[in-house]
Parts: C-alpha cells; structure tokens; sequence
C-alpha cells in the first residue's frame, strides 16, 4: 500500500488531496502542528481513514523524524501562511512556514527517507506583476507581497534541491484555486457566503475592495488531481496549474447572487478603499498547456459552476 | 551631522564604505555580530572613529535598541551569509540572515524612522546563468543556488517594502567585486595570495577550478560610491553595479603572475573538486542606468585591481615573515 504525507492536511488543498488519495488507496498521513484550538473541521469525516502526526514546519527534528517513521512514498507540502494581507503584517512568519518551511522538509527528505517523491504547493502570486500574459513554466517571477517572496524561495529551493541532489521534487504553481472549504477571509468564500446570509436574511451588505481585479479561479477539488499525476511521472519537473480564463470580482458577484435570484446584486455590494491591495498585481492567467500535454490534466469545473457549488453550500451551512 | 548605520562593516564592503563615509562626515555606526563575525582586521586601522554596536540580522531586539538608539538617515545592509558553498551546507541559516534579516531591517525602518534611507546589497547571482548579456535591471530574476535565492528574496522584499510601505529602500544588484580585504575563500584574493607566495618560495602549487571561469570583476571601493549615491538620489530605485566585461579566472592568473615576473603556466594546476556547474558565458551586467542617473562608472581597471591586490599581498607576507 502507497503513503503519502501531507502537510496542511487541515486546509482546503489538504482535505481534497487526503479524500483523492484515499480513493485511490493510499494510507495516507497528516502532519498536524499542536495548537490550544486545533480545527480539524475539514477533516473530520475522514479522521477514522488518516493518521495524524505531530510536526512543524518551523522544527526541522520534526520534520525528520516524521519522514524517518512514516517512510512516506510521497509528501505533498501544502502547509503554508497562505493569507496575502497577513504576510505583510507577519512577513518574518509568513518566511519562516511558508519559505523556510520547504528548505526544512526537502532537508529532512534528503536525510531520512531521499526516496520520497516531493510536492510543493507554489502559487501564480509568485508572478505578481507579471512580465507576460498568459504565465507559463517560464515566465519571470516578481512577486509584489512577502508571501510572494516566500512562494518563490519555496520554488526555487525546491529546483535547486532536485537539481543538486537529485531528488524527486516537483513544484506545481497553482492559479487560484476556491471551493466551500476555502477560508471566510479570501473573497471568493466571503461573496459566497455573504450571499447566502443574504437570502436566508442573516445579512444585508457585502462589503467589498476593488471589483475591477480579476483572477484565475479554478476547483480546489479538481487541482489535487494535478499535484497527484505530477508525482507519478517518470521525470521530477514543475507544471503551471490553472483554467486560462479570468474573471473579475464583478462577475464572481454577480453570478453567485444569480444563484439565489437576484439579478441586481449592485443593491447588495458596497466597496471601501481600505479593502484594496496597496500593490495589486496584475493580469495573472494561468497557461496551462504543459499540464495538459504531458500530464493530460484539465480543469473540470467551469466558473459558473465553481461559483453555483460554493454559494449552495454555504446556503447549506447557513441554514 | 548625518548618521549611516552599517550591517556587516567588519566586511570587505563595510570597512570600505564606512571610510568613505568618515570622509564623507558622517558618523558612522557599525553593527558587529559576536557569534558570526569575520573579525575586525578590515577595519582596525579606523576603528576608533566608528561606533561599534553589537547585533546581529537574525535577532530583532538588537536591532531595535540599535534603531532606536541612533535613528540612523541611512542604513547600508551589507551584513550576509555571502560564500555560496557554504550556502548549501546551511541553507536554512542563509535565508534567514539574507532573507529574513531584510525584513526585520525592513519592519524596523518602516515602524521606527520611516525616514531613513535604505540600502540592500543584492548580488547578480541573483540572474543565475542567463540567455543572454548584459543583463539590466529588467532581467529576469533566476538563481540557482541557496545563497542566490536567498539574496533574490531580499531583492523583492525591499522592493515590496517600497512599493507598499513607501519606504525609501533600493537595491544594489552588484556583479562581483574584489579588493585587498577580499576574503581568501575567493578566487581572486587566492591567486593573489597564493602567487605571492609562491614567488616568495612558501608553496609550490596553486590549485584552481574552471580558468576559463568568467566573471564581471569589479573593484570594491568603487562600488561603495554607488551605495552611497543611490541613497541622495531623489526617488528610490534599483541600480545595477558592473564593469560591463568579463575576465576569466586565466586572466587574472596572467596578471597576477606577470606582475611577479612568473610565468603562472608553470604553477597553477587545476581540480574538478573547485569547478562550479553554472554557465557564466553571458554574465555580465549593463550598468548605464547607474551611470545615466547617478553619474557612476567604476574608476579602477581590471589590471590595476589585480596589481592593487598583488602589492597588497606581498606586504602582508613580507610582515607575517618577519
């Protein structure tokens, strides 16, 4: 029986991967950080399948010894500060988990288990202002916020630590990626949920910053199934993830009022300067044809689907 | 009078800069970590004209009391892990001195004088080994060992900063340069060194890596200038420092050697141990931005570097043999 390490398994990548992994009959273990509150909401209709070990990415001892007894045939690292607007308020953090979080992993690989095939989760924030549209493998990166920064160190380390070492590790820079398990503090989930409240009468305004910046947005569900194939490739390489399409802000609102009736979600939606990003990046579409090409992987759910799934499930939590 | 505070002045850079900013008028504070330094050879001849603060990039309170204490116009970040085999025996560690460090200068300018003016002293490793030269300030960003990552991650942050927090911090992306206080670990104080030496009949043999090994080889103390230039400018900025040519590692031999009237075929034996993988026919910097908008160009040739660092070396032998 295969295993797999995921860090982060308590995030929205992290559950979809452990369910997708599952089915495919892995063992599959979770490197969890003790805190006072630990939430295990996203997994725990799965908790009796997985097994939770205790680590940190900020302790490199426990990233070894965890590789050492796990013996994992694959570790996905998906744990990270993954919140923008904190990485400016904690960049030294936002470098430690999120930056040097992958030397150490990729360190406790090399001297425990260097058979181990490697996954990290790198992010189309790492092109930032982006020197080309649409973003391929070999676009320039200029990331605009510390977790940017951290994103690129993460990829680079990982390159050079395949290069150098041979190890097999591979980066998947995934465009965003949304579903009912994302965070209420990224803005797709608050629309969504938002609208929910609104129908069920919970809530009367979404508040909102800029409706012109627009996005890549892709299934979450549908972008573990690419981390998957990366590592079942003979040769270790990176691969851009994403749909190639973006919407704005407007149209994610306007089609997730759509869903419950209302066609003039202007009414609803107010904007506040204080919500924008001081240095906004700038038109980040994924290409995302190498992943289809050798991977033979494609985003299955479309936008309006994406946005119909979200809002209905947040009707469901709501109610 | 104006304050400059100096991370890594004990440094081939930091001794540097910190006479031409004595010269300047300036007082001068230098932030000496303990436990990581190098030693204060670069800067005993000067040193009762500096404040010397202990403190270290990886600790923030030190930092902080530095700051607070001084509240410095200009801060010249040159303190760094900068030897790059040692960045893959410590990689964890040279991110967080060359990477982390950054921003917790960064976080401390911006909250305690947000004034200041910011110097980060970024390396042209950081452009990996590129398609094509001269590389300019657009080029793409694409290192290729722990020590460049970590330097390119400093690069964007004080980029972001600035960008974000409206911070007065630049960038100096610098191809190497070399001088006396170069530390022996590199190449080209290596040669001079070790030709010295054999000249004056210590050992027999030096042994090198690649010779055609090419680089943009600048001298140091011209380099300072152009720290302190891009920080009296009227608008932040990134700036690449070069010669705009290469030299390889024979080339320096030849002028090394020729100048103690050896012939350097005769003693420099080669080892695949010291040869990098790194291409480096295209590395060469582009530095007209600096010179348009500074005024800037290096001052001191190739040939004359070199000699500099020759005539150097044979008086420091000559007093250790005695």
């Amino acid at each position: 029986m295969k295993k797999a390490l995921i860090t982060g398994i308590t995030g929205q990548d992290g559950s979809y991967l452990a369910e997708f992994l599952l089915e495919k009959g892995y063992q599959v273990y979770g490197l969890i950080r003790r805190t006072s509150t630990t939430n295990l909401q996203r997994i725990e209709h799965l908790r009796d399948k997985i097994k939770l070990v205790e680590g940190d990415l900020v302790d490199q001892h426990s990233l070894t010894y965890s590789l050492k007894e796990v013996k994992p045939d694959e570790v996905y690292n998906l744990a990270a500060q993954s919140f923008v607007p904190t990485s400016f308020r904690q960049p030294v953090l936002t470098g430690e988990v999120t930056g040097l979080g992958v030397t150490r992993m990729l360190e406790a690989i090399r001297i425990g288990y260097p058979q181990a095939k490697f996954y990290q989760a790198s992010s189309s924030e790492m092109f930032g202002k982006a020197k080309e549209v649409p973003q391929n493998e070999k676009t320039p990166f200029y990331p605009r916020s510390p977790y940017g920064v951290a994103k690129v160190y993460g990829h680079w380390i990982t390159v050079n630590y395949r290069e150098a070492y041979q190890l097999f590790a591979v980066s998947g820079i995934c465009f965003n990626h949304e579903s009912p398990r994302r965070g209420e503090e990224f803005v797709t989930r608050k629309i969504a949920r938002a609208v929910a409240r609104i129908k069920l009468g919970k809530q009367k305004k979404l508040v909102l910053g800029n409706l012109q910046a627009k996005r890549d947005w892709g299934f979450a569900g549908d972008y573990v199934e690419a981390m998957w194939l990366m590592l079942q490739q003979d040769k270790a390489d990176d691969y851009v993830i994403g749909t190639g399409e973006t919407h704005s802000v407007e149209e994610f609102c306007q089609q997730a009022f759509k869903v419950i009736g209302i066609e003039k979600w202007q009414d609803y939606v107010e904007t506040k300067e204080g919500y924008f990003r001081p240095a906004e990046v700038d038109m980040l579409i994924a290409d995302p044809s190498k992943a289809k090409k050798v991977l033979g992987w494609q985003p299955k759910t479309t936008f309006r689907k994406l946005v119909e799934l979200m809002v209905k499930a947040d009707l469901e939590k709501e109610k | 009078m104006k304050k400059a505070l100096i991370t890594g002045i004990t440094g081939q850079d930091g001794s540097y800069l910190a006479e031409l900013l004595l010269e300047k008028g300036y007082q001068v504070i230098g932030m000496v970590s303990q436990e990581h330094d190098i030693g204060e050879k670069n800067i005993n001849s000067f040193k009762k004209r500096l404040v010397l603060e202990t403190g270290d990039l990886l600790d923030k309170q030190s930092l902080e009391r530095i700051i607070k204490k001084y509240q410095p116009g200009e801060v010249y970040n040159l303190g760094a892990v900068t030897f790059v085999p040692q960045s893959w025996q410590k990689p964890a560690f040279t991110f967080d001195v060359n990477a982390l460090g950054v921003i917790r200068l960064l976080q401390l300018v911006k909250d305690l004088s947000p004034k200041a003016k910011f110097f980060q002293a970024t390396s042209a490793k950081i452009f990996g080994s590129p398609d094509k030269g001269p590389q300019t300030e657009e080029s793409s960003v694409q290192p290729a060992t722990p020590y460049a990552v970590s330097k390119a991650c400093g690069h964007f942050l004080t980029q972001n900063f600035r960008d974000h927090f409206n911070l007065f911090a630049c960038s100096g992306i610098m191809y190497n340069h070399e001088s006396e206080r170069r530390g022996k670990e590199f190449v080209t104080r290596k040669i001079t060194s070790t030709a010295v030496r054999i000249k004056l009949g210590q050992v027999k043999k030096l042994v090198l890596g690649d010779l055609k090994a090419k680089e943009d080889w600048g001298y140091a103390p011209d380099y300072v200038e152009a720290m302190w230039l891009m920080l009296q400018q009227d608008r932040a900025d990134d700036y690449i420092l070069a010669t705009g040519k290469q030299h390889s590692v024979a080339d320096i031999c030849q002028i090394a050697f020729g100048y103690l009237d050896l012939d350097w075929k005769k003693y420099v034996v080669t080892d695949k141990k010291f040869v990098r993988k790194e291409k480096e026919q295209n590395f060469f910097g582009n530095p007209s931005k600096a010179k348009k908008v500074l005024g800037w160009q290096p001052k001191t040739t190739f040939k004359q570097m070199v000699e500099k660092m020759v005539n150097y070396d044979w008086q420091l032998t000559k007093e250790e043999q005695q």
